[in-house]
């Protein structure tokens, strides 16, 4: 049995401390990508949704194929149809507490309140737990399917244990006006470390949730700004719009720190087995990559938008006329005319989606991973090989209730 | 054609240990033979069960596996074997037709149908018989005095729709001759009957040939419906109609199931690529096949209250024939939602034929006053 060799696998390695470090690398660029996720897309939108669970895997297996520590690339071994089975699962159970807890509660809203804006947050509130639960239950999925060296990743069953400490740890953070949050976010990604397993070996979060607190940093910059912003609306108007918008950027980049920092700080405690991790990433370059990325992809999508809007002014103006003077226009060659213009809004519609997922993904996601790749190391692999098989779990309902409810379960 | 040993690597997939290994064709030439010294034992892999993971970020790495019933998510050993020499990657693309094809257990299809279906059957059963049920019978738990002022927010909601569509003011149409006249055409259908709600009826100024109930006897007739009118009986008959709407608390209904299937319905289809588009023409086409019976029955009101009022019902039938012109048209909204237009001008001239004694509904000059509600 040898130890892996990495120099010949193109990776990086050095010493540390007696240990040896892997570094990862990022093998994917944006056009094969965008063309993959255009290509996928076009396809959903042909089979009416279906296709979207081979999109999903498809993309994910080559995102994954792109990340490479020690010069190893996972593996996305997820299958299309277990995704379909596990919406269609979930779909039956989802149904009926969806249809029915929604039509209670506009009739409780039609009761009580005489409208029906009331239902419709009464019925976000309702989602929330099983919000936690399906992101749980997606992430142990997508880990189930997750290969690295041969050997699966796995997270243990928990889902409803961590709906409800996301609640109570969520609600702890929320009358705290905040204050709590890093605990919030230390306990849950515990919660979810502790029963993460690379093969047969169990991971561990070390570290205490008050090492988050600098991760706050920019927040409590920004408190300052943002107090002064509301001031001056009522002292003197003229400041108080540059101050707010200055806070409001400032807010974006702090949520966008936090969110980075905390990662940092939560992965240099992780461990499992012999091997530690390592990771290093800039805010600042998130941020950027978050802004451009987005403009960019505005910017592209904004072409069918603009073809969208014509055809619908040309629809209306054409609805018009026939409503002004019927006589005038050949009948025929009107209601042709009307199809094709349908025709083509539909098409510039679903364009519109399509262009902009994938935009995003070309260059929002993929730049993401490639920075947090490429800062991330593997600390202690002369260990490497000794890690076990674990065994397949079946995880029959998949990602099902994250897809039907559509939590972000996207990577 | 393969003629020397090609280096490559091996993960056997019960251990993270990487197996550096040597690749070549058996003496047979119909299987690749993998040899490593911390193999336990050669393997031999048929190279008609030689498969490769596909939608890879680059092609300078092929990691293949073989064909083999496994408890895995394809029916693929969990062994990998990675090839980085160009060469061999070459020669695998080029001899090995089934290199990147999909496979699945057998027995995946025909489980996904089952669940299909039974998917499929608890939906529509949730659709077309839980939810209206469920709908019909909260509708009538609902106090009258909350369903007015919610149908007051509705016709709200609905005032601001078509006011942004046509972009004008004055949107009320107040004209007292008018008015007076409407009342008459009122009285005359509901006299002597006892009515569940005290109707408020509405013009509104908007070109669409429509008119509405809203829940809680909120009525709201558009301008376009009056200009399309030639007489004031084919008011009367839509304004029955729409009365027949009220009594029986369609409006609340529908709003109670809509609220459960609209979820559903955005939960099916899910919110990527615009499904949200295909979700809301989903739950129209719903709406469409279940009011279609509901329609059926406030056309029947509608023509019993005619005869009842002995108004003539023929104007009912007109109206429905100048409708069935413009059908093509303007007014999808209206037609999605109801029966087929010729069918019911029919049903209501047969009807008309043998109809009693009638009795025209307003005077020339009230009907001036109507058509000109608006100006």
């Amino acid at each position: 049995m040898s130890l892996a060799d990495p120099s010949s696998a193109g990776a990086i390695a050095s010493d540390e401390g007696g240990h040896r470090v892997w570094a990862t690398r990022f093998a994917g660029r944006r056009w094969p990508l965008f063309k993959l996720v255009l290509g996928t897309g076009a396809l959903t939108v042909l089979t009416l949704g279906i296709y979207r669970f081979w999109q999903k895997t498809r993309v994910r297996r080559w995102l994954w194929s792109a990340i490479r520590p020690g010069g190893y690339p996972l593996e996305y071994a997820g299958d299309p149809l277990e995704k379909l089975l596990g919406f269609l699962i979930a779909v039956v159970i989802l149904a009926f507490y969806i249809g029915i807890v929604n039509l209670l509660l506009m009739f409780a809203s039609f009761a009580l309140f005489q409208g029906n804006y009331a239902a419709y947050a009464l019925s976000l509130v309702g989602v929330f737990p099983i919000w936690f639960y399906a992101r749980y239950r997606a992430r142990r999925y997508i880990l189930a399917r997750t290969r690295w060296l041969g050997l699966r990743f796995g997270l243990e069953p928990g889902a409803w244990g961590f709906a409800i400490r996301a609640l109570w740890h969520g609600f702890l953070a929320l009358i705290t006006a905040g204050l709590l949050w890093p605990r919030m976010t230390f306990k849950l990604e515990q919660y979810r470390t502790n029963r993460t397993f690379f093969g047969e070996t169990r991971m561990h979060q070390d570290g205490r949730w008050t090492m988050l607190y600098g991760a706050m940093k920019w927040h409590f910059i920004n408190l300052p700004i943002a107090f002064g912003g509301l001031i001056c609306i009522g002292a003197n108007e003229a400041l108080a719009l540059p101050i707010l918008t200055l806070g409001a950027v400032l807010w974006l980049y702090a949520a966008v720190y936090y969110r980075v920092e905390t990662r940092i700080r939560l992965t240099n405690h992780k461990r499992a087995g012999a091997l530690r991790l390592r990771l290093t990433a800039s805010p600042l370059r998130i941020f950027w990559i978050l802004a451009s990325g987005h403009t960019l992809a505005l910017l592209v999508s904004a072409l069918p938008t603009l073809i969208l809007l014509g055809l619908f002014l040309e629809l209306q103006s054409l609805e018009t006329l026939v409503e002004m003077g019927l006589e005038n226009t050949p009948p025929i060659f009107a209601g042709l005319n009307r199809t094709a213009l349908i025709a083509l809004s539909v098409m510039a519609y679903f364009s519109i989606f399509l262009v902009w997922t994938a935009c995003t993904q070309a260059w929002v996601t993929l730049p993401l991973i490639r920075h947090y790749a490429q800062g991330l190391e593997v600390i202690g692999t002369e260990a490497m090989a000794t890690f076990g098989q674990r065994p397949r779990d079946d995880h029959p309902e998949a990602e099902g209730f994250a897809e039907a409810l559509d939590v972000g379960a996207s990577l | 054609m393969l003629t020397q040993a090609h280096a490559a690597h091996f993960f056997d997939g019960r251990t993270s240990a990487r197996h550096p290994v040597t690749v070549r064709l058996s003496e047979d030439r119909i299987a690749l033979v993998i040899e490593g010294k911390s193999l336990t034992a050669p393997l031999t892999w048929l190279l008609s069960d030689l498969r490769a993971l596909t939608d890879t970020a680059d092609d300078q790495r092929l990691t293949v596996t073989r064909h083999a019933q496994s408890d895995d998510e394809s029916p693929h050993d969990v062994a990998r074997l990675v090839i980085l020499d160009p060469e061999l990657i070459a020669w695998m693309h080029r001899t090995r037709p089934n290199l990147f094809r999909a496979e699945t257990h057998p027995g995946a299809i025909r489980r996904l149908l089952i669940y299909a279906g039974g998917a499929a059957a608890a939906c529509l059963l949730l659709l077309f018989v839980i939810l209206p049920a469920l709908a019909n019978s909260l509708a009538r738990l609902i106090p009258i005095e909350r369903e007015i002022a919610f149908g007051k927010t509705v016709v709200r909601q609905m005032e601001r729709q078509l006011n942004w569509l046509d972009a004008r003011e004055g949107f009320h149409c107040t004209d007292p001759a008018g008015l007076t006249a409407l009342d008459t055409l009122l009285q005359r259908l509901t006299g002597g009957r006892d009515m569940q709600y005290d109707i408020s009826l509405q013009v509104f100024d908007s070109g669409m040939v429509n008119a509405f109930a809203a829940p809680g006897g909120q009525v709201v007739i558009l301008r376009g419906l009056l200009d399309q009118a030639e007489t004031p009986e084919e008011v009367a008959g839509v304004l029955a109609h729409e009365l027949g709407h009220v009594e029986s608390r369609d409006a609340t209904r529908l709003t109670l199931r809509a609220a459960g299937s609209a979820g559903l319905l955005t939960m099916l289809i899910g919110d990527v690529t615009g499904g949200t588009a295909v979700a809301v023409l989903g739950e129209r086409l719903l709406s469409a096949s279940y009011t279609r019976e509901a329609e059926t029955a406030a056309d029947n009101f509608a023509l019993e209250m005619l005869a009842n009022a002995r108004v003539d019902v023929a104007g009912f039938g007109d109206f429905f024939d100048a409708l069935a012109e413009l059908e093509p048209f303007s007014l999808p909204e209206y037609l999605a939602t109801h029966p087929a237009t010729e069918g019911r001008a029919a049903g209501a001239h047969a009807f008309a034929a043998a109809q009693d004694e009638t009795a025209p509904i307003l005077t020339k000059t009230a009907w001036q006053a109507l058509k000109a509600i608006c100006d």
